[in-house]
């Protein structure tokens, strides 16, 4: 008796470790951080460097974790974030007006995605081909626009738009980090609570089996992207801010590789249907700690991308387990 | 004495504890077409699989022209000169018609290339043998349908088969197209010593061209004999019909009499495509009306198009009232329910737990304010896995975990859940066991009494007879005729389904 009910015990710790074996992964790194490098590297200042530094990649992925989730993909994240950077620093330049600079940046992120979308739906082109395109048509239409440069913001005109990013919380938390967790907060919320979060899922398990229960999937999927656009404009903004400006061939490089990075790494399945948003959270934390990791010991720049490469093939390749044969 | 090209005698295989094929015979004489048939799940594609090669027999023995085989893989059956040609076509559409014939045994010259005019001369000399004229280099796409099936049939002549076997290869061809395959099948069997098994739902085609038949029945032999009688007629339709269905195969009464309302659903020529071609019915409050016929035709696009998944031109109303139902959430909307066929394919959202599953349809029930309560989908999802006793570990767990019974029980859950007034069911027992089966029809018996009026289509005849109060049969997208309960039998079924017509 008392054997079966240990028993039991173990097998549930064993489902509670296999379930969350991405967060323990997250903790073997720090203590390893911790033990190479000691209180350099454990520190609520270092933290919240790396949180800092990955805000911005880090919001976008977890708009890209609902793309993904729905059986989408977008590689223009990263275009589009120049481009809705660029009309909402113009705008501020221009009027001084910075709360109307971020609502028409929110919502011009926000159609952006919804048109990509519509055309991934309605013209039945594979979102791979479709946001492939969209990434040099918005990077293009950028460095027409900046002339190859970039927009510096007015600080005589807006002094505020520079504190958006800028401003420490309590005189310790920078804001960046602050706009992550209010975003995570509502993302997980949606992917967990909401009808379209559960449509998504559904969407990308199964999409015949999803339409044939009732439920316009295109909208749904539409609507995904529509997600990814608002996550989009909020990094637009912040990035602008914490920058003082944008700039149309540097900014946002590579940025849809380290978002979908982040999102493959926290175990959100590109398959589609399969994942939690908080994997995209632990996404971002491993490959944060990488960064500084590989900063603080002096590691040879140049290798970075490597270590980056290894964790993302290990991550999916622990993940294989669960999936049936 | 009389030369046989194939005998199996008594043929045993189980299928993990169920035995489907109970010591089955088949003689088949040399150079003659046989007709192998039988109903669905009758045993001839695994009688034919065994032949094949892709499953292994239990007991019994195989003789090949006289001789005895052992047959266990694909290669071995291949290697005997038996070929298979299946209801889809196996050509592929962007190669040359040579190509097709000579994918993966190419002729190579010695330097190794291709060696692509030896392989059309190949071709032509087979195609010459079978008195068609096609050109070797012409495209596959470009060849229409029956052309291709006999390019399929050049292709088992390549490989020496001389047994051929054709799996209902005439569901896709029109008439003509027909007339044209049989014709070249049966010079190959007069001039070249080919015999061909044919199987085939259509009863029309096999009178009119095979030579003998045998038929099956849940695994065991029924009868067996030549088309062409003593007398020198040929045997009826009708009773090879019979001979397929059998009569003792009703065991447990589901039907009840009921009182049936006022018409809920009139549907004036709907046509999809040229898969369904004009259709007109009606549909009655608390009617259980079945829809059937056999592969090919129609019902399911049309059921489809009535739920919006499927373009489709006609008139639908609803209570009087004409609908427009473009997109299967308007059909949910107008309370239109669909339990699709192929539930892996079609139904089941396999990364969602059995809740999830079966209230997908009615999240917006499940709000409190703006956010999902975990106590309200509970509450909803309990009391379906309760009331359809849905066997499951927990409403958390995956719902591929389910057996196929269980599954199908919760997809029907999901729409009870969105409360439908019209709901239509295709092949709803499929792939379900038996016992899951009989709560199943007394699940839709209950729903009739709630008044919602319910189509069935399904392709089991038993399940149209058991179930139903009036029952239509489809043929080439038409429909063919209309059965009231009290003419609901297989055999005028049928005879409806397979193009015939009553008396």
């Amino acid at each position: 008796m008392q054997n079966t009910v240990s028993k039991q015990r173990l097998d549930s710790l064993k489902k509670v470790v296999s379930n969350n074996s991405i967060v323990l992964v997250v903790i073997a790194m720090i203590i390893a951080g911790t033990i190479a490098e000691g209180s350099q590297f454990l520190s609520f200042q270092n933290f919240m460097n790396i949180l800092r530094n990955h805000a911005v990649i880090g919001i976008i992925a977890l708009g890209m974790s609902f793309v993904i989730i729905s059986g989408n993909i977008d590689l223009s994240v990263g275009a589009q974030m120049v481009a809705v950077a660029a009309i909402t620093v113009s705008f501020v330049n221009n009027t001084g007006n910075v709360v109307l600079g971020l609502i028409l940046g929110i919502l011009a992120g926000c159609a952006m995605s919804t048109i990509t979308g519509i055309i991934v739906t309605k013209g039945r082109v594979p979102s791979f081909i479709v946001t492939l395109g969209m990434m040099y048509i918005y990077r293009s239409l950028c460095m027409f626009y900046m002339q190859g440069g970039g927009f510096y913001l007015d600080k005589t005109k807006a002094p505020f738009y520079i504190q958006i990013s800028n401003y420490m919380l309590f005189g310790k938390i920078p804001m960046p980090v602050v706009y992550y967790a209010v975003m995570f907060v509502l993302f997980w919320f949606i992917s967990k609570y909401t009808k379209i979060g559960r449509h998504i899922y559904a969407v990308g398990s199964n999409e015949k089996a999803t339409r044939l229960s009732g439920i316009n999937t295109d909208r749904v999927k539409v609507l995904a992207y529509t997600l990814l656009g608002l996550a989009i404009s909020v990094a637009a903004i912040v990035e602008s801010s914490r920058m003082g400006s944008i700039n149309s061939t540097s900014s946002g490089n590579a940025y849809e590789l380290n978002a979908i990075a982040m999102t493959v790494i926290g175990g959100i399945s590109m398959e589609g249907g399969k994942g939690r948003i908080s994997g995209a959270l632990w996404g971002m934390l491993i490959l944060g700690i990488i960064n500084n990791m590989i900063t603080l010991l002096g590691v040879n720049v140049y290798l970075i991308n490597a270590f980056k490469g290894v964790i993302i093939i290990a991550a999916v390749l622990l993940q294989r387990k669960d999936r049936e044969l | 004495m009389e030369k046989f090209s194939l005998q199996m005698k008594d043929i045993v295989k189980s299928y993990s504890g169920v035995t489907v094929l109970k010591g089955v015979s088949l003689n088949v004489r040399q150079g003659e077409i046989h007709a192998l048939l039988g109903e669905n799940g009758a045993g001839k594609t695994t009688l034919m699989n065994i032949l094949g090669g892709v499953v292994p027999k239990d007991s019994g023995e195989i003789y090949l022209f006289g001789e005895p085989a052992r047959i266990s893989s694909p290669a071995d059956s291949q290697a005997l000169g038996i070929a298979f040609i299946h209801q889809e076509l196996n050509v592929v559409n962007d190669l040359r018609v040579y190509e097709n014939l000579f994918l993966g045994r190419e002729l190579h010259r010695k330097n190794g290339m291709l060696d692509a005019k030896k392989m059309c001369e190949e071709t032509a000399k087979i195609f010459s043998k079978m008195n068609v004229s096609i050109d070797p280099r012409a495209m596959m796409r470009d060849l229409e349908t029956s052309y291709k099936q006999i390019v399929e049939i050049a292709k088992a002549l390549l490989m020496d088969a001389r047994l051929i076997i054709m799996d209902e290869p005439t569901t896709s061809l029109t008439q003509k197209e027909i007339d044209n395959v049989f014709n070249i099948i049966r010079g190959l069997t007069r001039d070249h010593d080919v015999t061909v098994i044919f199987i085939s739902h259509k009863l029309g085609e096999v009178v009119d061209f095979c030579d003998s038949y045998t038929v099956l029945r849940n695994g065991e032999n029924v009868a067996s004999g030549s088309i062409t009688q003593p007398d020198g007629t040929k045997i009826n339709q009708a009773d090879l019909a019979r001979m397929m269905v059998g009569k003792d195969v009703l065991n447990q009464q589901v039907y009840e009499e009921r009182e049936i309302g006022r018409v809920l659903l009139e549907v004036r020529d709907l046509t999809v495509g040229n898969r369904v071609k004009g259709v007109s019915f009606t549909l009655r409050e608390g009617e259980i009306l079945g829809i059937t016929g056999l592969l090919g035709d129609g019902k399911d696009e049309m059921v489809r198009a009535l739920f919006g998944d499927l373009r489709h031109t006609g008139t639908v109303l609803k209570d009087g009232k004409p609908l427009t139902v473009r997109h299967p959430s308007h059909a949910k909307k107008l309370g239109i329910g669909f339990l699709p066929p192929n539930r892996k394919e079609n139904a089941i959202i396999k990364d969602l737990s059995v809740q999830d599953n079966i209230n997908i349809t009615v999240l917006e029930k499940c709000r409190r304010g703006i956010r999902l309560c975990r106590k309200k989908e509970r509450t909803i999802a309990g009391e379906f896995v309760e009331k359809l006793r849905i066997k499951t570990d927990s409403l958390f767990c995956k719902i591929t975990s389910l057996s196929g019974g269980n599954q199908q029980k919760c997809v029907l859950s999901k729409w009870l859940n969105a409360k439908p007034d019209v709901m239509i069911m295709s092949n709803p027992t499929q792939g379900v066991d038996v016992g899951a089966k009989n709560e199943i029809y007394t699940e839709i018996m209950k729903l009739a009494r709630q008044k919602i009026g319910i189509i069935v289509t399904s392709g089991e005849a038993q399940e149209i007879i058991r179930l139903c109060d009036r029952c239509l049969v489809m043929y080439h997208g038409e429909l063919r005729g209309e059965l009231s309960r009290d003419q609901l039998t297989e055999e005028n079924i049928m005879i409806l389904s397979t193009g015939g017509s009553l008396n």
